[in-house]
C-alpha cells in the first residue's frame, strides 16, 4: 500500500468524520492541530483513496492538499542565534517548510559565523544527525561558504541542502566537499521575505527538500523498514500510557526511518524496548532504541527487514 | 533610500554586494536612522576580510538645555521646576541626582521637582546642559552598524568627528595604518575628507 501524505484544513464542525475516514482506510494521522475554530491534520492516506478523502473532504468545507514533506523532521541550521541571522532568513525557512507537512527544528550553533572562526560542536552535529535532512542557512558570500562549509558539514550524516545568496551554480562550485542539494538566491536578509522572488526562493527550496528526501524514501523502498514508522506510532500511543501526558504538539514525532518519542529515556526506555507489537514481536527486536540528543528524549530508530527478517 | 541622498557599496562579489546593499537599507529603516544620515558607503571585503562603512550625518538638535523643557520659579536657594516636556525628565532626574543629591531634590507631583541648592547655586541654572541627542544617535548608529556588518566581526574601530563618521570591523586585527589608508579612501569616493 503507497501512502500519500496530505494536509487537511477545515473547520472544528464534523472534522471527526475525516478523522474515523483516515483511520478506516489504513492510513496514519501524524499531527492534529486544533487552532480556535480551525482543524489542520497531517496524515498518510492510501493514494488509491485520495479521491475519496477529497470527495468527503468537500461537503465540511475541507480542503486536501498533498505535502510531500509530512513525516519528515527537518534540521534548520542557522550560523547563529543573533539577530544577523534570526528571525530572517532561518523562521522564513522552518515556517515555509511547515507549511508542506515537514516538523522543523531550528538548531542555532554556538559557533557557526564567520569565515575563519566558525565551527560546529559535538552535541550540535549529533543532534542534527538525528534529523532527516540538514538546511544549512550560508550567507552571502561565495568566499566565505568556500571556507566555512568543510567545517560545518563536518561529521553530519544526513542528507545536506545547502543554502546561499550565491547562484546554484556557484553553491555548486564553491562548496566542496558537494552536499545533496542547493539553493541560490536565498542568504542573509534583514526583512521577510515577502516579495514574489524571495517566495519562488522558497518554493524553490521546497522543491530541492522534497527532491532530496524522495531519493533517501527510494533507498528506504530498496530494503524496507520491518515496521513503517507510523504504524510504530499509532501502536505507541495505543499501548503506552505515559505518553498521553506529555503536552507537547506531537508527543511522538514521526521521521523517515525512526521516531522520535518525548518521553525520558532513562524511565521509558526498557518499557519501549519490552513493548509487544505483534505475535512475539518487541521493538528491541527490530529497532534501536536510543537517548536522544535532544532534551531527554528516545530517538528510536527502526532497523530494515534485510537485518531483522520481521516486518510487522 | 527615502532620506538618504547619496548611497553606495563596493564589494568584490556582486551578489554579496547587492545583499548588503539591501541589508542596510532595511536595518536603517528599521531603527529610523535614514532621515539621520545624509551620505553612506558600504564597503565589504570577504577575502581580507574587512567591512567598513563610511557616512555623513545631517545637522543635528543642538545640546537641550533645562530653559528648553521647564521654567523656573527661584526663591532663595529653592527652585521650583514646572516641567513642560516630560521626555527630557528622566535624564533631568538623574542629572539632578548626581549634581545636587537625591536628599535635595522632590518631586511632589510628575510635573513639579523641587530643588534645595547651595548658597547661589539658582545663577545661571537655566542654561545647565541636561541631554546630548549626538550621543544618542551615534550610539544608535553604531548598533545599526554591528547588525548590518557579517556576524563574526570582533574586531571593531569606530569614530565621529565633525558630523562624519566611519565604522571599521573585521575577524582578524589589522594593522592602523592600512585601516585609516583605507577609511580614507572610501572617504573620498562619497566626495569628503577625513
Amino acid at each position: 500500500m503507497i501512502l500519500e501524505p496530505i494536509t487537511y484544513k477545515g473547520g472544528l464542525y464534523r472534522h471527526e468524520e475525516m478523522v474515523e475516514l483516515i483511520e478506516d482506510l489504513g492510513g496514519y494521522i501524524i499531527q492534529l492541530q486544533q487552532i480556535a475554530g480551525d482543524i489542520i491534520i497531517l496524515a498518510l492516506v492510501p493514494k488509491e483513496d485520495l479521491d475519496l478523502v477529497r470527495a468527503i473532504a468537500k461537503p465540511i468545507n475541507g480542503e486536501v492538499k498533498v505535502s510531500p514533506l509530512v513525516g519528515t523532521e527537518i534540521a534548520v541550521v542557522s550560523m547563529s542565534l543573533e539577530i544577523h541571522h534570526l528571525p530572517h532568513a532561518t523562521c522564513d525557512v522552518a515556517e515555509y517548510l511547515r507549511q508542506f507537512g515537514a516538523k522543523t527544528n531550528v538548531i542555532g550553533l554556538a559557533r557557526g559565523f564567520g569565515k575563519r572562526i566558525a565551527q560546529l560542536n559535538v552535541e550540535e552535529r549529533d543532534v542534527i544527525n538525528e534529523h532527516d535532512c540538514a538546511i544549512l542557512l550560508y550567507g552571502n558570500f561565495e568566499e566565505c561558504i568556500r571556507h566555512k562549509n568543510p567545517k560545518i558539514s563536518r561529521g553530519i550524516t544526513v542528507p545536506i541542502i545547502a543554502t546561499g545568496a550565491p547562484d546554484k551554480e556557484a553553491l555548486m562550485k564553491c562548496i566542496d566537499p558537494p552536499v545533496e542539494g542547493y539553493v541560490g538566491g536565498l542568504g542573509r536578509l534583514a526583512h521577510r521575505a515577502k516579495r514574489p522572488e524571495e517566495l519562488a526562493k522558497l518554493e524553490e527550496m521546497v522543491a530541492e527538500v522534497s527532491r532530496v528526501l524522495d531519493l533517501r524514501r527510494t533507498e528506504i523502498y530498496k530494503d524496507p523498514l520491518s515496521v513503517a514508522p507510523p504504524r510504530l506510532m499509532d501502536l505507541i500511543i495505543e499501548k503506552v500510557e505515559a505518553i498521553h501526558e506529555v503536552t507537547s504538539p506531537t508527543p511522538v514525532t514521526v521521521q523517515m526511518a525512526g521516531l522520535r518519542v518525548k518521553l525520558p529515556y532513562e524511565v521509558y526506555a526498557d518499557t519501549l524496548r519490552n513493548l509487544e507489537l505483534e505475535q512475539g514481536v518487541r521493538l528491541g527486536d527490530i529497532a534501536d532504541v536510543t537517548p536522544s540528543r535532544m532534551r531527554t528524549y528516545i530517538w528510536v530508530q527502526v532497523r530494515p527487514f534485510s537485518e531483522t527478517k520481521v516486518m510487522v | 533610500m527615502t532620506g538618504i541622498e547619496f548611497f553606495t557599496s563596493d564589494c568584490p562579489e556582486k551578489t554579496g554586494g547587492d545583499y548588503y546593499e539591501r541589508i542596510a537599507a532595511d536595518v536603517l529603516q528599521d531603527m529610523n536612522l535614514l532621515r539621520v544620515i545624509s551620505k553612506l558607503h558600504v564597503s565589504v571585503d570577504p577575502t581580507v576580510p574587512l567591512f567598513i562603512v563610511v557616512g555623513v550625518i545631517r545637522k543635528l538638535p543642538g545640546i537641550v538645555k533645562v530653559h528648553d523643557f521647564a521654567s523656573l520659579q527661584v526663591q532663595g536657594n529653592r527652585i521650583t521646576l514646572s516641567i513642560g516636556n516630560e521626555t527630557y525628565l528622566a535624564p533631568f532626574l538623574k542629572f539632578l541626582w548626581d549634581r545636587y543629591g537625591k536628599a535635595n531634590v522632590e518631586q511632589p507631583d510628575r510635573w513639579t521637582v523641587v530643588l534645595t541648592v547651595p548658597e547661589g547655586g539658582a545663577e545661571g541654572f537655566e542654561e545647565l546642559p541636561v541631554y546630548d541627542p549626538r550621543e544618542d544617535i551615534f550610539r544608535d548608529l553604531m548598533y545599526a552598524m554591528i547588525c548590518i556588518q557579517p556576524e563574526g566581526f570582533k574586531v571593531r574601530k569606530e569614530a565621529y568627528v565633525d558630523g562624519k563618521f566611519y565604522f571599521v570591523a573585521s575577524e582578524d586585527t589589522l594593522p592602523e595604518d592600512v585601516v585609516e589608508r583605507q577609511v580614507r579612501e572610501k572617504f573620498a569616493l562619497i566626495g569628503e575628507e577625513l
